[in-house]
């Protein structure tokens, strides 16, 4: 799907750990990406002669600390010497700090900073779109409404052109004293009057009826999701974050994750995952970029 | 099946027994004009509840030749007010309507816990009007009983009116949740009721209806005007029923059309154990005796 014409400039704030260094590096390899890495040289240097990697497929640039690397980072994209910034070993909230600067950062003007992400499960029969499993803990009716539109941008890009997209709750009931039901009814009239666009949206749905035909006829519940859905809005970052990585250790899931709502991508990965799934988030900041 | 205007409520009393009718503070020109009318065209059996003497009085100079008809002397309005709903809720009538007296005595009554037409459903104004530049009757609610109603009560105003429409034959209305606009806009809260009454009715939370909302008053009754703004909807441009956001909209929507559209209306109270023909005295006495036919159309007995 990647036939880029000109390699992506990824900026890697604080790239010091093994675990960073080797994921860009098998980006490097693959012809993906061109690497600028950020953070005190000498320890670049000796955590890549410890893994076995050729410093010289990255360009090097000084940083004392980690908040002076993010600000460099996040420089360099600002001033169109790099294509997408990355979280190193800094602290998330370091680094986000640095991405959602005023003046410096990389924020678009009123936009709602969130994360969307694909999964492949081998249990499904297509990329399913999750968002935020990572930013926004409790979003609000606007920032849900920014949510859908970034993963509708993100199915898009994969070459979904009306996503179906579930908004989730337990119930597919409106029910007044589940905030989500309230918003998403709300949403979902947005949908039909085209005030959210390029979209196929039903909710409040299950996981069940969202994803699974039989439920949804079991039920009797007559929704254009119907099992099939490409991606899923959950109500909180507390129901979207065990979801993804209950599937990921459960399931044999593989994620794909990326900061929205910035002017150029922004990845930001846990220490924890996997060297595939880290090679997908940046093959991914480089489909939207 | 479909109402092209008033008169058709008279196919659907045909059909049945004849409603017995109650009026209360009987002892009003207009009401007992309109009673008269109705009894003469047999879709009411009334009774009457009030000063026997003034009602003679009234009913002979008037010629209403009411020989026949049951009359409950009691000269005490509110007493008669209280001897008529009692009639009502022993089951020995099916329409309550209101005489010479004001409504909030009249709903007083009616709201008695002991003795009252309660039946813990919310009371809410239904009107029927028949204007000639639409092709069917309109419903419209709530002109005139609540207020601001919240979400929780418009969702019993819709359920007291789909329940009405239905015995009137609709099977499955179609409801117009009026806004301003027909997007969703969060300042207006109209529009966010609306997408939540759409979704509860999506899903079966509230039935025997198609409900759509918000709705700008001319893409609720002008297919054109849906088209042109490019609205994919069962409801609009063929709305049953006009859900009013609030009382002054709905007030001022009552008035326009018949002053302005010279439009002919119908109107009662529902949520109580009958319908209650409640016209005010600037109705006029066709009004209420199309209010009298819409009770009897009504009726659940």
């Amino acid at each position: 799907m990647l036939a880029l014409k000109n390699k992506r400039r990824v900026a890697v704030a604080w790239a010091q750990d093994n675990n960073t260094i080797g994921a860009i590096n098998f980006a490097v390899n693959k012809g993906l990406i061109e690497a600028i890495l950020i953070g005190k040289k000498s320890e670049i240097k000796k955590t890549c002669k410890a893994e076995g990697i050729d410093e010289s497929n990255f360009i090097l640039i000084e940083a004392d600390n980690e908040k002076s690397a993010s600000s460099e980072a996040v420089h360099l994209v600002k001033a169109g010497d790099a294509d997408i910034v990355m979280k190193g070993l800094v602290e998330t909230d370091m680094f986000l700090k640095a991405v959602m600067d005023k003046e410096k950062g990389l924020m678009l003007p009123g936009a709602v900073l969130s994360y969307v992400c694909a999964l492949e499960i081998p249990a499904y029969p297509k990329l399913l779109f999750i968002t935020d499993p990572a930013v926004i803990p409790f979003p609000d009716l606007d920032q849900k409404i920014a949510m859908a539109g970034y993963a509708i941008e993100m199915a898009n890009r994969f070459g979904v052109d009306k996503p179906k997209i579930a908004l989730i709750s337990a119930t597919e009931k409106m029910v007044r004293h589940f905030e989500s039901t309230v918003d998403y009814s709300i949403m979902c009239k947005m949908a039909d009057r085209n005030q959210i666009a390029n979209c196929i949206m039903d909710g409040p749905l299950d996981i069940f009826i969202a994803c699974d035909k039989k439920s949804a006829e079991i039920k009797g519940l007559d929704t254009p999701i119907n099992g099939d859905a490409d991606i899923l809005l959950f109500p909180s970052l507390e129901s979207s974050n065990p979801f993804y990585k209950g599937l990921m250790l459960f399931a044999g899931g593989e994620l794909a994750g990326l900061i929205r709502g910035t002017e150029k991508p922004v990845i930001v990965m846990s220490r924890s995952e996997s060297e595939k799934s880290k090679y997908f988030c940046i093959a991914l900041s480089c489909l939207m970029a | 099946m479909v109402l092209k205007n008033l008169n058709d409520l008279r196919h659907l009393v045909d059909g049945i027994p004849i409603r017995k009718l109650v009026l209360a503070a009987a002892n009003d020109q207009h009401c007992l004009g309109a009673v008269y009318k109705a009894w003469k065209e047999n879709i009411i059996d009334p009774i009457l509840v009030g000063d026997e003497e003034e009602i003679h009085s009234i009913c002979s100079s008037y010629n209403y030749d009411i020989t026949g008809i049951r009359i409950i002397n009691e000269p005490e309005a509110e007493k008669s007010v209280e001897t008529a709903v009692k009639i009502i809720s022993s089951k020995q009538a099916d329409i309550l309507m209101k005489g010479k007296i004001g409504s909030a005595t009249l709903l007083r009554c009616v709201l008695n816990k002991e003795w009252g037409l309660r039946t813990g459903n919310l009371l809410s104004h239904f009107a029927l009007f028949e204007v000639d530049t639409y092709q069917k009757v309109i419903a419209v609610t709530d002109v005139a009983m609540n207020i601001a109603p919240t979400l929780h009560e418009k969702i019993a105003i819709v359920n007291n009116s789909v329940a009405c429409l239905n015995r009137l034959g609709y099977k499955m209305p179609k409801v117009a949740v009026l806004g301003a606009v027909e997007m969703v806009n969060e300042n207006m809260k109209a529009t966010l009721d609306a997408a939540l009454l759409s979704k509860m009715n999506q899903r079966d939370q509230i039935r025997n209806c198609i409900i759509d909302g918000p709705l700008a008053f001319d893409n609720a009754v002008s297919l054109e005007s849906a088209q042109l703004k490019g609205i994919k909807s069962e409801v609009a441009g063929d709305t049953d029923l006009l859900l009013m956001p609030d009382i002054e909209v709905g007030n001022v929507l009552y008035k326009s059309l018949v002053f302005f559209a010279k439009a002919k209306v119908a109107s009662i109270i529902l949520g109580a154990m009958v319908p209650i023909v409640l016209t005010s005295r600037s109705d006029s006495e066709q009004a209420k005796f199309d209010s009298i036919l819409l009770a009897a159309a009504a009726s659940k007995y």
